[in-house]
């Protein structure tokens, strides 16, 4: 059987297509995505990707051809899992580095926490092209090439879209420190 | 899509399965997702109250209370509440006890259960299966026998009055089934033993129902119904173990 | 020690089935061979909780099975695989693993992927969903194992698990019973001598419900030696020599 015909055998329910079809494109699948995350968000990653395969077959197009389209599911798994699991405290500590600065406090902590999600907020709505890069980059620390493959850009993209993210935190937080000094470059 | 993403072939250029992820695990992963079972709401609800969702299923899965089986039983029924206005016999109460003596019979045993053995090992006990279906089932072919009763207008003391005669009828179908391990035989028995005891009536007293109304026969009838279940509790006995 | 037997007997009317059984085993694969009517299968049973002795004692997982909550506790964490298991034929085999898992007092969360790994364990993966009916004498055994070892069991009880399942099978098979052997008790009661061999470290030999050896493949091999007994495998000629040497009524060399 081929793709196409497997696919739509899993669109008819067919459990054991989606068994000969993990076996044929799962190898692969893995492979690309250990290029960009750890071995276990591997496995967690693969095995949201053929649940959704197996939820959302019906909706393939026998045009292109099946391995982008499996691709392209396991990528969207793959955003989706790294923003379930990216809480705002894990920002913390990458963006006082850069500042300078240590969360000794636990008082001074908290404080930056919110001034840290204001910040965040600045950066427009969730799954908005600065916020996900910025979270790629700085909390996943992600290279550009890793994002760029993520996210389906360019590395220039992905560059400008950086730049542009912490030109627009620099200027939430200095606007919400106006009392302390040395704030970020 | 990506840039220099060749998909039509050059995806199986990236290389087999990277060391360090174990794609079988993976597998078992989405196969438990794609394959479970969702209980209805019944086994939901058996579940919490019996607080055993193995119970529960044994319970859901009794051959006497599957739909096929609920369903022949109303029509008889329905058949009996037809009789009844049609010629003032009350033919629901003579055939009640007989269905559910026959609904039990096929409820529990070895003579039902091909895996007969095998249940007999498990942590769910037998015994609380046979206890849980005799019960559901006794208690499914009262309530449609009542109601069946009621919608012919038989007289109140006719309409609960069979419950004790059913009570002892499906005892010993259910005494017999389990002694002789043969559910046929166990209906037969409880079937043969309702029909006796009708006669009997009719030779006494000149009429069928009178083994249902009469009431110095409920407490013969409790007490034949005591014997047969202390039957069932013996064939049924926890295996003794050492000393 | 999972499994202490001592003085286990069994009668059934005037018949002695198993006769002063003593035994002992703790983690690993365990054979137990004899013809027809040795006395394995009730000595499986006993082991199962399914029949009781008739005297004797019996600690099953350092519980006695005589108490319903010990007997319980033991059960749940018990495989059993009976040497004639009937099915229900409208069930899946998905639905039959589980309904076993669920009557072991599995707790609910874990059934699913317990019952997925147990599948795929026996190689029935591609006929999770496909109804008994439809399968064949030895995939129905496959079935039958999967319900015996869903629940990871500390012991592990099979009674000619092998029968209907072809050479491939049996080879795969054999290296599952040497998985759950480095952790749980496993008794294989068979009469192919060649199951024994790969996959058991101790062999116990039945002969009219009493044991007539108990030992390493190795050492059943030794006494099959130089003693002219039949048997077309080293192995085969040692559970003849013992088995003659049994009923002339001459001890076996040891």
């Amino acid at each position: 059987m081929d793709d196409d015909a497997l696919i739509a055998a899993v669109a008819r329910r067919d459990d054991t297509a989606l068994r000969e079809l993990f076996s044929r494109h799962a190898p692969w699948l893995a492979a690309r995505l250990r290029g960009v995350l750890p071995a276990a968000e591997v496995e967690d990653v693969l095995q949201e990707t053929f649940l959704a395969v197996w939820r959302g077959a019906s909706g393939y197009r026998p045009q292109g051809s099946a391995g982008g389209w499996l691709w392209g599911i396991a990528r969207r798994q793959a955003a989706l899992w790294l923003r379930r699991r990216g809480p705002a405290e894990l920002l913390l500590p990458a963006l006082l580095a850069a500042d300078g600065r240590h969360p000794g406090d636990p008082a001074e902590a908290a404080l930056s926490r919110a001034e840290l999600a204001r910040a965040v907020s600045a950066l427009g709505p969730e799954d908005g092209p600065a916020r996900e890069t910025w979270r790629l980059m700085y909390v996943e620390d992600k290279s550009v090439a890793e994002v760029a493959e993520l996210m389906g850009v360019s590395p220039g993209t992905v560059k400008s879209r950086a730049h542009r993210a912490r030109r627009l935190m620099r200027a939430a937080l200095r606007h919400h420190e106006p009392a302390r000094e040395g704030g970020g470059q | 899509m990506t840039c220099g993403d060749d998909l039509t072939g050059g995806y199986r250029d990236a290389g087999p399965a990277p060391d360090d992820v174990d794609l079988d695990r993976v597998w078992l992963g989405v196969a438990a997702q794609v394959w479970r079972r969702q209980p209805g709401p019944a086994e939901r609800m058996a579940g919490r109250l019996l607080r055993s969702p193995g119970l529960a299923r044994a319970l859901v899965t009794t051959p006497s209370l599957l739909l096929g089986w609920v369903i022949a039983t109303v029509v008889i029924l329905l058949a009996g509440v037809g009789f009844t206005l049609g010629t003032g016999t009350p033919w629901v109460a003579l055939l009640a006890p007989g269905i559910a003596a026959a609904g039990i019979a096929y409820a529990y045993g070895p003579g039902i259960d091909p895996a007969w053995e095998l249940s007999q090992s498990m942590a769910v006990s037998d015994r609380m299966v046979l206890l849980v279906r005799a019960l559901a089932v006794f208690g499914l072919n009262a309530a449609l026998g009542l109601a069946a009763s009621a919608a012919s207008g038989a007289a109140a003391a006719v309409t609960f009055g069979w419950l004790v005669p059913m009570t002892a009828v499906c005892a010993l179908a259910l005494a017999v089934a389990t002694v002789t391990r043969s559910p046929n035989v166990g209906v037969a028995a409880g079937s043969a033993g309702w029909v006796i005891a009708l006669l009997a009536s009719q030779a006494a007293e000149g009429r069928f129902t009178a083994a249902i109304t009469d009431s110095f026969l409920v407490l013969p009838y409790l007490a034949f119904a005591a014997g047969c279940g202390a039957v069932v509790l013996f064939a049924t006995r926890i295996p003794r173990g050492s000393s | 020690m999972n499994v202490e037997l001592t003085e286990l007997t069994r009668k059934f009317g005037h018949t002695q089935a198993v006769a002063g059984v003593t035994l002992q085993a703790g983690a690993g694969v365990f054979g137990l061979l004899g013809p027809n009517g040795a006395g394995k299968t009730s000595l499986l049973r006993m082991m199962a909780t399914v029949l009781p002795p008739t005297s004797g004692t019996l600690r099953l997982l350092g519980r006695d099975p005589g108490g319903y909550g010990p007997r319980r506790e033991i059960r749940r964490r018990l495989g059993y695989l009976p040497q004639n298991l009937g099915y229900y034929p409208g069930f899946t085999v998905y639905d039959f693993v589980e309904y076993f898992a669920l009557l072991k007092d599995m707790p609910p969360g874990q059934v699913p992927s317990a019952v997925a790994t147990a599948i795929e364990q026996v190689g029935l993966g591609d006929k999770a969903r496909i109804k008994l009916r439809t399968l064949s004498g030895g995939m129905l055994r496959r079935v039958g194992i999967a319900q015996a070892i869903v629940n990871q069991p500390e012991l592990l009880l099979l009674d000619e698990p092998t029968a209907g399942l072809d050479p491939e099978q049996r080879v795969a098979f054999r290296a599952l019973l040497r998985e759950f052997g480095e952790r749980a008790t496993v008794i294989v009661s068979t009469h192919l001598v060649e199951d024994v061999a790969a996959a058991c470290s101790e062999v116990t030999l039945m002969d009219s419900g009493a044991i007539v050896f108990h030992g390493t493949p190795d050492e059943l091999i030794a006494q099959g030696e130089g003693s002219g007994a039949a048997g077309d495998a080293p192995l085969e000629r040692g559970y003849s020599a013992i088995l003659a040497a049994a009923r002339s009524g001459v001890a076996a060399r040891s």
